[in-house]
C-alpha cells in the first residue's frame, strides 16, 4: 500500500470498493480520479479522436454498474481497460455502418480538438503519433498498453482477449516497427 | 551495433521504465544497457513513446462520477432446497399414479359408464337419387348425416348406428346391426363436411 501525499497509506481499489458499496461516494470519486487519465490517454493512443470523455464515463458506468462480477483477479485497471476496449469496438462498429449509410460530411473530418492539439503538440508527441499509426491495431493496444501504461503481457492478453505469447510477438513487431520509423524521421 | 541475444533483459525493458522491477533485476538490466548498445536505443524509443504519450483530453472526474448510479446489491435468487424439490416431485408422483390407476379401475369395471352416458346415434340417411347428386345441392342439408344425442334408456331404435358412445349399451343384436351398418361404408366421413359445390346451379 503506497502512502498518499497526506502521510497516510493509500487505499486500494478493493478497499475503495467496499466502501462505495457500502454508500460512500467520495470512493467513487477516488477511483474514478485514480484511473481516469490513463483511460482517456489508452484511448487516445489506439487512435480514439472524439468523444473520449463520453467513452471514459460510460466505461466506468458499466464498471461500476458491474462491481459484483470483479472479482479481483486481475487489477481494476486491466478490467477498465477491457471494458474501455469493448466499448471502443462497438462504437467504431457503429460508425462503420452509419458511414454506409449516412454520406460524410466536410466537418466531420475535423476532430473535436484537432486544431488545439496540433497547436500544443510537440514535435516528440508528433512523431510518436505518427510511429503508431503504421502499426496494426491489435499491434497499437498491445504496445501502447506495455509501453504507456506499463501492462504486464498477462494483463495484456486479458484485455485484448489474446494469449500471452501473441502479445509478446505483437509487442516486438511493433517495437521493430516504431524503431524504424523513429529512426527514418 | 551488436545484436543483442539476451531476450529476458529486453522483456523488461518496459518495466525498467515503470520502476516495477524489484532491486535484483533493476541492476542486472542496468549492468546489461552499460554494455549493450541495442537495449539502449530500445530504451530511448520506449522513453520516448512513454513520455510523448499522446494528447489526451482532460476528464472531469465530478461530472463522471454524478453520471454513477448508486450501488445496487444483486441479490441472488434464493433457489428451494434440494429436499423440498423432491417432496414436489414424489407429490406429483403420486397424484399420476393416483389419476391414472383410478381411471384404469373405473374404464375395467364391466357396467362402468352405464348410467347416463350419452350415446351419440346416427341415422343412416337414404341414399340421394341420381337428380339429386346432381343439382348439387346434396350434403348437410339434404342428405348429409344428422348426428342425434340420445340417453341409455332409449337404445332400442331399430336402425340405429352408434359412433362415438359406451358399446356396452348396446344390446347383441344391436352391436350385430352396427357391424352390418358399418359395412355399407364406403369410407368414413371427414371430420368436417366438404364445402358444397353447386355444379350445375347455373351460378
Amino acid at each position: 500500500m503506497t502512502p498518499s501525499p497526506e502521510g497516510r497509506p493509500e487505499e486500494t481499489d478493493m478497499e475503495l470498493i467496499d466502501r462505495w458499496k457500502a454508500g460512500d461516494s467520495r470512493a467513487a470519486t477516488r477511483l474514478v480520479g485514480r484511473h481516469s487519465e490513463a483511460l482517456a490517454r489508452f484511448a487516445a493512443s489506439v487512435g480514439e479522436r472524439e468523444g473520449i470523455e463520453e467513452l471514459v464515463q460510460d466505461t466506468f458506468i458499466r464498471a461500476f454498474a458491474s462491481l459484483d462480477s470483479f472479482r479481483g483477479a486481475s487489477t481494476l485497471r486491466t478490467w477498465l481497460f477491457t471494458i474501455e476496449r469493448r466499448l471502443m469496438l462497438d462504437r467504431r462498429r457503429a460508425e462503420r455502418r452509419s458511414r454506409e449509410t449516412v454520406p460524410v460530411e466536410e466537418s466531420d473530418h475535423v476532430s473535436e480538438y484537432g486544431a488545439l492539439d496540433s497547436l500544443i503538440a510537440e514535435e516528440a508527441q508528433e512523431r510518436v503519433r505518427k510511429s503508431l499509426d503504421a502499426l496494426s491495431p491489435t499491434q497499437r493496444e498491445v504496445f501502447t498498453l506495455r509501453v504507456q501504461q506499463g501492462l504486464s503481457y498477462k494483463e495484456i492478453a486479458e484485455v485484448v482477449g489474446s494469449t500471452e505469447g501473441a502479445t509478446r510477438v505483437h509487442y516486438h513487431n511493433a517495437l521493430k516497427t516504431v524503431k524504424e520509423f523513429l529512426k527514418d524521421e | 551495433m551488436n545484436k543483442c541475444t539476451d531476450s529476458n533483459i529486453q522483456e523488461m525493458l518496459p518495466d525498467l521504465l515503470h520502476g516495477k522491477l524489484p532491486a535484483d533485476a533493476r541492476e542486472r538490466v542496468e549492468a546489461h544497457l552499460a554494455t549493450c548498445d541495442e537495449c539502449r536505443e530500445d530504451v530511448e524509443v520506449l522513453r520516448t513513446v512513454k513520455t510523448a504519450a499522446v494528447f489526451a483530453p482532460q476528464i472531469d472526474v465530478d461530472r463522471v462520477v454524478r453520471q454513477i448510479p448508486p450501488y445496487r446489491a444483486i441479490v441472488p435468487v434464493t433457489e428451494r432446497p434440494a429436499s423440498t424439490r423432491m417432496v414436489s416431485w414424489l407429490v406429483a408422483a403420486a397424484l399420476a399414479v393416483v389419476v391414472v390407476g383410478g381411471g384404469s379401475l373405473v374404464l375395467m369395471r364391466p357396467n362402468a359408464g352405464k348410467v347416463q352416458s350419452p350415446v351419440a346415434s346416427t341415422e343412416l340417411p337414404p341414399r340421394p337419387t341420381a337428380t339429386e347428386s346432381t343439382s348439387g345441392v346434396s350434403g348437410v342439408q339434404n342428405g348429409g348425416i344428422s348426428v342425434k344425442t340420445a340417453t341409455s334408456t332409449a337404445p332400442a331404435r331399430p336402425r340405429a348406428l352408434a359412433l362415438a358412445a359406451n358399446v356396452d349399451d348396446l344390446s347383441d343384436g344391436d352391436l350385430v346391426q352396427l357391424m352390418n351398418d358399418m359395412s355399407r361404408f364406403d369410407a368414413l366421413p371427414a371430420s368436417e363436411p366438404d364445402p358444397v359445390i353447386a355444379v350445375d346451379s347455373g351460378l
